[in-house]
C-alpha cells in the first residue's frame, strides 16, 4: 500500500493535480487489483460490468450497438446483468471465459490485442484490468448480481470544484455505497462526462480541468448511480467583498445573485420602462402593447405601475388565450389526432375551450391537469343514452351548453398517437412530469436511474385506459347503446358497411342530430378492468389484478396494487399531488420560467434528468414547493417570476456578464413565437378598431382554438404559411422542441415580401381595414373627421326628412268646382310650402350657405403631423417612441417621399423587419 | 493512453459550445455535418421527389396481374414498353416508350394503412416513431449537399409534408409555392417574386432602409447568436430576392419550346416541367406532390381518365427533359404513393387502402433504368420471396445523392439517429 501511495503522489505532483483536501484514503481498484497478491476477487457487478463500460467496450459504438459487434451484444449502458453474464460465458466452447485456460479467455485476449480485435487495444497485458478480469475467471466466473446488497447512492469527493485559473486540474474521487453499509473507492470504475467541455473536461479517472470561466457540471455514472458535481470558474475578480452591492427584491432574486456571487457575475441594470411593457406584454399575453397604453405607461408617475401592469394583464382574454395555447402544446391538442371524423375539429376546439376557461378563472393548476388525467364519459351507472345526450348537447344550435361546464376532459387519452400503454406513458411523462422516459424503453437510460424494468412498471398504470365504443355488460339487448345507434342511423341513411356508401349521408346525419341535442355514437373514455384468472381465487380481491404480470409502481416509487383503486389513474394523480413528487411542480415552474427567459432552470426543458441538472437548484426548489403551497396558482407563479429583479434586468450585457447564458444575470434575446409574430405583424398593421378589438377578446387570435384547423389550407395568403414557418408546433411528437424559435431563411423571405406580409401591410381589405389604409383615407379627405362626420350625418337625416315631406306633397283636387277641396288644398299647401322651406334654410345652414356638399378636401401633411405619423408606426412596431437620430433618419425617408403614406407605409415595412420587432428583449 | 468514450459520441452539450463559432461563419448544421463526414460517392446532386398522394393502385398501374382472377385483375390490360420484358398498364403508354429510363421496384413493403404513417414511412425511410420526428429527403439532402446561396435548397410544388424537417430544425424547411404552375405563366412564388409592381431597385431601397433602423443592439449583434442568426438569414433572404436566379426559374416561360413542349398543360405536367428548371438552376430537392390516388371508390373510371394520363404525360416529360437537359445521371427521381392499393376489388368498384406490396419508382442518379426489381406474388398480395421495405429504397436513393444513410445525426436531446437506420442498398441500383 505504502509503494503504491507514493507513486500515486509523485504522479500527483508531477500532473499539477490539487488532491482535493476531503479525499477519503479508501484503496482505489487499480490498487486492489493491480497486484496480484493482494487477493482481491472481482464482483460481476460491482466490478465486471462497470469496467466493460468505463473501456467502452458495451457503448453504442461497440458491442452495445444494437446489434452488437463480432456476434457479441452487451446491453447498452450494461444494466442487464443477467443477459450480460449469459452472453459472456455461454459459448460452448468456453472461449470468451475459458475456466481451464483462464488467460486464454477471449475477454482477456482481445481487448489486450492478443488476438485481432477491431475495437483495438483497450488495456495492457497484466494491467489491473487485466488482473480484474482475470481474478473474476478464476474465481468461477460468477453472476453475483442478485446476491450483491442493493445500490444506495453514489458519493463523489468533493462534492464541488470551485477553480480560480484556467488550465487547473483536481481530482474527483468516486465512492460507492451499498445499502449493506459496505463502501468502496471505484473512481477507476466510474465514467465521467463533462455537460460543457468548453468550461472543464475530464478524463477516464476523474481529472477534472477547467478550460473556460463560468460554470457547468461534471457528471459522474456508476451502476445505478448518477452523480453530478458542479464546477465554477468565476468570470472576474469581484468575489466576496469585491462584489458590489446589489439590491435583491424577492427570495427569487436572493437566490439567482447567491449563484452569481461565486462567479462573480454582475447582473444588468433594470430594463426600461418602455422596454418592460413590451416584454411583459408579449411573454404573459403574447401581445404587443398598444400605443396610447405605452404613451400612459412610460409617462405614470407611479413606482407601483410595473406590478400592477401585471395585474392589470392577468386580466386580459389573450393572457388566457397565450396560456391556454401553451398548455395545449403540453397536452398535445391536434384536430388530425382526434379519432372522430366528423367531430374531430369541434372536439379540438373543445378540449381548447375547456383549459381556456379554467386558465381565465385562475383554476388551480393540479385541478386542471386532474380534469385531463382522470377524465370520464359517462357518469357512475349513467347509461349510454343519457351520456350520449348529454354530449350532443354542447352541439346544439340553439342555446348549446358551453363544453368547458363539463367537470372532465376526456379527449387527452382519446388521441390517435397514444392508443398504446407505451404511448399513453411517454405523453404522460412529457407533458405532466417533463420527463424523457423513451430510452428506458429499449435499455437503461443513459441519463438517468430508469431500467426497462421502471419503464415496464410505469407503462402498467395506462394499459387499462380504453376511448372507444363502450358497451358494458348489461347494455347490450333492449337499451340503447352505442352499436344499436349507430345501426339505426346507419339504416335510416341507407349506409351500408360493406359498400361504404352514404357515408357523407352519414356523416350529415350524425352531425344533425347532434346539432339538435339528440344523442348519436359517442366513444367513450372508460377503464377495463381485468377479470380474475384463478377460479379458486374468485372471492379474494387481491386477485383482481393477477393478470398483470407487472406490478406498476411510479417513478422512483413503490409498488402499488391497484386493487386498492377503482381507477388505476387514482395512484397516480395522488402521487403527483404528494408532497416530495419531484416532477409535476418543478416541471410545470421549469416551463414557465423557460417562457420568460429563453431558457429554463433546467435546460432543455422538458428533460428533467438527473445527469441534466438545473443551473440554479435551491431556485428550482423554492419556486416549486411555493407553487405547490400556493394551491398550484398559477397567477402566482406568473406574478412572483414577472416581479422579480431577473425577469426586469436589461439585455444590455456588462463586461462580466456577457457570455452568461444559464444564471439570468442578463434578460436574453429571444425571437417571439410563431404566433406572437403573427399577431404582432397583424397588430401592427391593423386599424385602430381592429386592435381594439384583438385586444379585448381573443377570437381574432392565433392563439385562438382554431388555427390547427384544415379550414384555413387553400387560403394561401391566410397566416397559416406563416405560422409554419415561424415555428408553430404540429404537438404530434412527445417534445417541447416540436416549436422552434429559431432563425430561418424562409422567415426572413416572408416578412420581406410574402403575399400575406404584404396584405397585411397594404389592409385595404373592406373588412378588416390596415392602418396604412385607414391613414390613407383619412388624409386624402374621404374620412370625415368626427366632427364633420355629425354634420354628414345630420345632413342625411334633413335630406331624408325632405324627401319624406315631398312624398306626401298636397295633390290638386282633380274637381276643380269642389270648393271644400279647394280651400282644404289651399291650407296644405301653404303648411307644406313653409315645411318645406324651413328644411330647405336647415339644409343651406348645414352645408354653409351651399345647396349640395363640399367635395373631399385633402388634409394637408404637416410637420407635426408627420411626427405624429412617425411615432405611431414606432410605437406600433418597437414599442418605443424613436430617438431623436430615429427622428431625424424618418423626417427624410417619410417626409422626403412624393406620397408621403407611401413613406409611412415604408417605414412600417422597415421597422417590421427589424431584429428589434422580431425578438423579445 | 487516451481511450475515446464511445457511448454518447457527440454530446448535445456541444450545441452550447458550437455558439463560440458563429464568429468563424459556420452555423450549427456545419458544425455538426463536419464533425462527422461521411463520404459516399454519389452521381446525383439533386433529387426530384414525386409523392402520388392517396396511394397508387399497384395492381392496375406497375404492377400488373393478367392472370389473375376476375375479382383481382381489374379492367386494365398490359402494354409491352421498350425494354423487353417489362410490361405495364396500357394507360400508360408514354411512359411504356420510356422504359429504360427508370427502374420499378415492384412487391415494397411495409405495415402501415393509414395515409399520413404511410406517408411519414415513405418520405423519411424511417418507421414512424412516437417520440421522434424523422426528417424527409429535403430536409436531410438540404443539409448534407449544401448549395448555391441564392436559391431555396428545398422546393415543394404545392405544398411540403407536415413538420418536413423533423428534428434537424426549421432550418431545412422547404420553399413551398403554394400553387401549381400555369402553362407559358411564370410563376408567383411567395415572397421571392416581383410583384405588385416591385422592383429590383425597391428591394435595394427596402433593404437599405431595414439596415438604417436595425441598429438598436449595436455590436452585440454580431455576438449573440438568435441576433447573428437572424442578420445571416435576412443577408441571404436579400440575395436571393435579388439575384432573380430563383425567379428566373420559375418563369415556365423561359423555357425553350423543345423542352416545354413535352408537356402537356395539365397541373402535374407543368409541376415536372418546373422541377426539371429547378433543379437545373441549383435546387437540391424538388418535391412534387399529385394527388387523388385515393380510390377507395370508381378506381378504374378515375386512373383511366384522370390519373393515369396525367401521371404519363408528366412522368414521361420528366424523363425525356432531363434526359434531354443533361440532367438525368445527376438528377435521383423517386415516385412513389405511401402504399398500394387492394388486389380484390371491393363492391364499389375501387381497391382500398394496401402496403403490404407496393410499387416505387427510381431513375436517374446513375440508377440503371429499364430494369424490373422485385416481385409481388401471382394475386399481388404481398412480396414474392425478397422484400422490399421502404427503408431499402430511401437508403439507395441516398446513396445515389452521396449521402451515406448510416451517417448519425443528433437530435436536440442528444440522442444518436442514423439517417435510415434499417435501409440496406438495393445492389441492382447501386
Amino acid at each position: 500500500m505504502k509503494q503504491s501511495s507514493t507513486i500515486y503522489a509523485s504522479l500527483a505532483a508531477a500532473m499539477a493535480i490539487i488532491a482535493a483536501p476531503q479525499a477519503k484514503s479508501l484503496p482505489t481498484p487499480s490498487q486492489r487489483f493491480g497486484h496480484e497478491a493482494n487477493g482481491y476477487v472481482a464482483s460481476f457487478r460491482k466490478h465486471v460490468i462497470p469496467l466493460l463500460g468505463v473501456r467502452g467496450c458495451n457503448g453504442r459504438e461497440c458491442h452495445g450497438s444494437f446489434s452488437g459487434r463480432g456476434g457479441f451484444q452487451l446491453s447498452l449502458f450494461g444494466y442487464e446483468f443477467d443477459k450480460d453474464h449469459e452472453e459472456i460465458v455461454r459459448d460452448e466452447d468456453e472461449i470468451r471465459v475459458n475456466r481451464d485456460q483462464p488467460e486464454n479467455s477471449l475477454i482477456l485476449m482481445k481487448p489486450t490485442m492478443q488476438e485481432k480485435h477491431k475495437g483495438e487495444l483497450r488495456f495492457k497485458k497484466n494491467s489491473w484490468e487485466y488482473r480484474l478480469l482475470l481474478s473474476w475467471i478464476l474465481d468461477g466466473a460468477k453472476n453475483d448480481s442478485k446476491l450483491t446488497p442493493e445500490f444506495e447512492r453514489l458519493e463523489i469527493v468533493p462534492p464541488s470544484l470551485r477553480f480560480t485559473e484556467s488550465g487547473q486540474s483536481q481530482r474527483l474521487q468516486a465512492i460507492v455505497h451499498w445499502k449493506d453499509g459496505s463502501i468502496e473507492d471505484i473512481t477507476e470504475l466510474t465514467r465521467f462526462r463533462s455537460n460543457d467541455e468548453s468550461i472543464a473536461t475530464v478524463n477516464e479517472i476523474g481529472v477534472t480541468t477547467a478550460t473556460g470561466r463560468g460554470d457547468t457540471h461534471i457528471i459522474a455514472f456508476y451502476d445505478n448511480g448518477i452523480q453530478p458535481v458542479p464546477v465554477y470558474l468565476p468570470v472576474s475578480d469581484k468575489l466576496g467583498d469585491a462584489y458590489p452591492e446589489v439590491h435583491a427584491t424577492s427570495e427569487v432574486d436572493q437566490l439567482i445573485l447567491a449563484k452569481l456571487r461565486t462567479l462573480g457575475i454582475v447582473p444588468s441594470e433594470k430594463c426600461t420602462d418602455d422596454e418592460f411593457l413590451r416584454r411583459v406584454s408579449l411573454d404573459l399575453t403574447g401581445s404587443l402593447p398598444l400605443p396610447d397604453e405605452i404613451r400612459s405607461f412610460v409617462a405614470s408617475k407611479s413606482s407601483v405601475k410595473r406590478s400592477k401592469k401585471i395585474d392589470e394583464l392577468l386580466k386580459r382574454p389573450a393572457y388566457a388565450a397565450w396560456w391556454t395555447t401553451k398548455l395545449c402544446d403540453y397536452t398535445g391538442n391536434n384536430a388530425q389526432n382526434l379519432n372522430d371524423p366528423v367531430f374531430r375539429n369541434d372536439m379540438a376546439r373543445q378540449w381548447y375551450e375547456w383549459i381556456y376557461h379554467r386558465v381565465k378563472t385562475n383554476v388551480p393548476y393540479d385541478q386542471i391537469a386532474e380534469g385531463l388525467i382522470m377524465a370520464t364519459s359517462r357518469q357512475k351507472g349513467e347509461s349510454f343514452q343519457h351520456f350520449a345526450t348529454g354530449m350532443s348537447h354542447y352541439y346544439k344550435k340553439e342555446n348549446p351548453v358551453p363544453f368547458h361546464t363539463r367537470e372532465s376532459m376526456p379527449f387527452y387519452w382519446s388521441r390517435r398517437n397514444v392508443r398504446k400503454p407505451e404511448e399513453k406513458a411517454l405523453s404522460f411523462a412529457h407533458a405532466f412530469l417533463g420527463v424523457r422516459i423513451q430510452c428506458a424503453q429499449c435499455h437503461k437510460h443513459p441519463f438517468d436511474q430508469w431500467t426497462q424494468q421502471d419503464f415496464k412498471k410505469f407503462q402498467a398504470f395506462f394499459a387499462p385506459i380504453q376511448y372507444k365504443a363502450n358497451t358494458p355488460k348489461g347494455e347490450k339487448g333492449s337499451v340503447m347503446n352505442y352499436q344499436s345507434l349507430m345501426k339505426e342511423i346507419e339504416q335510416f341513411v341507407g349506409y351500408d358497411k360493406k359498400k361504404k356508401n352514404n357515408k357523407k349521408q352519414l356523416r350529415e346525419e350524425i352531425r344533425k342530430r347532434a346539432n339538435a341535442g339528440k344523442p348519436v355514437p359517442w366513444q367513450e373514455l372508460h377503464i377495463v378492468n381485468t377479470k380474475p384468472r384463478s377460479k379458486g381465487g374468485k372471492n379474494n380481491k387481491k386477485q383482481n389484478y393477477s393478470r398483470r404480470v407487472i406490478t406498476p409502481s411510479v417513478l422512483g416509487g413503490e409498488d402499488i396494487h391497484l386493487t386498492e383503486y377503482d381507477d388505476p389513474r387514482q395512484p397516480l394523480m395522488d402521487w403527483l399531488r404528494s408532497g416530495d413528487n419531484p416532477y409535476f411542480a418543478p416541471a410545470f415552474v421549469n416551463r414557465v420560467w423557460h417562457n420568460y427567459f429563453g431558457r429554463g432552470i433546467v435546460d432543455p426543458v422538458d428533460d428533467m434528468n438527473l445527469a441534466n441538472p438545473p443551473s440554479n437548484k435551491s431556485l428550482l426548489d423554492h419556486l416549486a414547493k411555493g407553487f405547490t403551497q400556493s394551491g398550484y396558482n398559477m397567477q402566482w407563479l406568473h406574478r412572483t417570476i414577472l416581479n422579480s429583479d431577473a425577469y426586469q434586468r436589461s439585455w444590455r450585457p456588462n463586461d462580466t456578464n456577457r457570455h452568461d447564458e444559464r444564471n439570468f444575470s442578463r434578460m436574453t434575446i429571444r425571437r417571439l413565437p410563431a404566433e406572437v409574430v403573427a399577431d404582432a405583424i397583424t397588430q401592427a398593421t391593423a386599424s385602430k378598431s381592429r386592435v381594439d378589438a384583438m385586444t379585448a377578446t381573443s377570437k381574432d387570435r392565433t392563439i385562438g382554438p382554431d388555427t390547427l384547423s384544415k379550414n384555413n389550407k387553400k387560403n394561401t395568403s391566410s397566416l397559416n404559411y406563416a405560422l409554419s414557418v415561424f415555428g408553430k408546433p404540429d404537438r404530434t411528437a412527445n417534445c417541447d422542441c416540436e416549436r422552434s424559435n429559431e432563425p430561418t431563411l424562409l422567415q426572413a423571405i416572408f416578412t420581406r415580401n410574402d403575399p400575406a406580409m404584404n396584405l397585411l401591410l397594404d389592409g385595404k381589405n373592406r373588412k378588416s381595414k390596415g392602418w396604412i389604409q385607414e391613414i390613407n383615407e383619412w388624409y386624402s379627405g374621404k374620412t370625415k373627421s368626427t366632427a364633420q362626420g355629425a354634420k354628414s350625418s345630420q345632413h342625411k337625416v334633413l335630406v331624408g326628412q325632405r324627401k319624406k315631406l315631398m312624398a306626401k306633397a298636397p295633390q290638386k283636387p282633380a274637381n276643380k268646382q269642389n270648393a271644400r277641396a279647394l280651400q282644404r288644398y289651399r291650407i296644405s299647401t301653404k303648411s307644406y310650402s313653409q315645411a318645406l322651406k324651413e328644411l330647405n334654410q336647415k339644409i343651406r345652414n348645414l352645408n354653409g350657405g351651399q345647396p349640395k356638399q363640399p367635395a373631399n378636401t385633402r388634409r394637408p401633411i404637416t410637420e407635426r403631423e408627420l411626427d405624429r405619423l412617425i411615432n405611431e408606426t414606432f410605437l406600433r412596431t418597437l414599442s418605443r417612441f424613436p430617438t431623436e437620430t430615429e427622428l431625424a433618419k424618418a423626417r427624410v425617408d417619410v417626409g422626403g417621399s412624393i406620397d408621403k403614406i407611401a413613406g409611412v407605409k415604408d417605414l412600417l415595412w422597415a421597422l417590421l423587419n427589424t431584429k428589434e420587432f422580431l425578438a423579445n428583449h | 493512453m487516451k481511450h475515446k468514450l464511445c457511448c454518447d459520441g457527440i454530446l448535445r452539450r456541444d450545441f452550447l459550445k458550437a455558439g463560440a463559432l458563429v464568429g468563424t461563419g459556420l452555423g450549427l448544421s456545419d458544425y455538426l455535418s463536419l464533425a462527422k463526414a461521411g463520404s459516399v460517392a454519389g452521381k446525383a446532386k439533386a433529387a426530384i421527389y414525386v409523392r402520388l398522394a392517396g396511394g397508387p393502385s399497384h395492381m392496375d398501374t406497375f404492377d400488373m396481374k393478367p392472370d389473375a382472377s376476375d375479382t383481382h385483375r381489374g379492367e386494365f390490360k398490359e402494354i409491352s414498353t421498350n425494354v423487353p420484358g417489362i410490361r405495364i398498364s396500357e394507360h400508360l403508354p408514354k411512359l411504356a416508350r420510356c422504359a429504360d429510363k427508370y427502374a420499378i421496384l415492384r412487391g415494397v413493403s411495409h405495415t402501415l394503412a393509414a395515409h399520413r404513417l404511410g406517408a411519414e414511412y415513405l418520405m423519411t425511410g424511417n418507421r414512424p416513431l412516437p417520440s421522434l420526428k424523422y426528417p424527409t429527403y429535403g430536409a436531410v439532402i438540404s443539409k448534407e449537399l449544401g448549395g448555391p446561396r441564392d436559391i431555396p435548397r428545398s422546393v415543394a410544388i404545392p405544398k411540403g409534408a407536415v413538420a418536413p424537417t423533423g428534428f434537424l430544425g426549421l432550418e431545412y424547411g422547404p420553399l413551398e409555392t403554394g400553387a401549381t404552375p400555369k402553362a407559358g405563366q411564370p410563376m408567383n412564388i411567395r415572397g421571392l417574386s416581383l410583384s405588385n409592381g416591385l422592383t429590383l431597385a425597391d428591394i435595394d431601397r427596402r433593404d437599405s432602409l431595414v439596415k438604417r433602423y436595425d441598429t438598436a443592439f449595436g455590436s452585440f449583434a454580431k455576438e449573440d447568436k438568435v441576433l447573428s442568426g437572424m442578420d445571416e438569414f435576412s443577408q441571404k433572404a436579400y440575395e436571393m430576392m435579388r439575384s432573380g436566379r430563383t425567379r428566373k426559374a420559375f418563369d415556365l416561360t423561359r423555357e425553350p419550346a423543345a423542352i416545354s413542349g413535352l408537356f402537356d398543360d395539365g397541373n402535374f405536367s407543368q409541376s415536372c416541367l418546373l422541377s426539371t428548371r429547378l433543379v437545373e438552376a441549383g435546387v437540391r430537392l424538388v418535391s412534387i406532390q399529385f394527388g387523388g390516388w385515393d380510390t377507395h371508390r370508381d378506381n378504374f373510371n378515375r386512373l383511366k381518365d384522370s390519373n393515369l394520363p396525367n401521371l404519363d404525360d408528366g412522368l414521361a416529360g420528366l424523363f425525356r427533359a432531363l434526359d434531354s437537359k443533361g440532367l438525368l445521371n445527376s438528377t435521383a427521381v423517386f415516385v412513389t404513393g405511401e402504399f398500394g392499393r387492394t388486389p380484390k376489388i371491393n363492391q364499389r368498384g375501387g381497391r382500398d387502402h394496401y402496403p403490404r406490396a407496393m410499387f416505387c419508382l427510381l431513375a436517374g442518379g446513375g440508377m440503371q433504368g429499364g430494369q424490373v426489381i422485385g416481385a409481388s406474388d401471382a394475386k399481388g398480395e404481398g412480396p414474392r420471396d425478397r422484400v422490399i421495405s421502404p427503408d431499402d429504397v430511401a437508403a439507395t436513393f441516398y446513396h445515389a445523392l452521396g449521402v451515406d444513410h448510416t451517417k448519425e445525426y443528433h437530435t436536440p436531446t442528444g440522442r444518436p439517429v442514423m439517417i435510415v437506420r434499417h435501409g440496406k442498398l438495393i445492389p441492382e441500383l447501386v
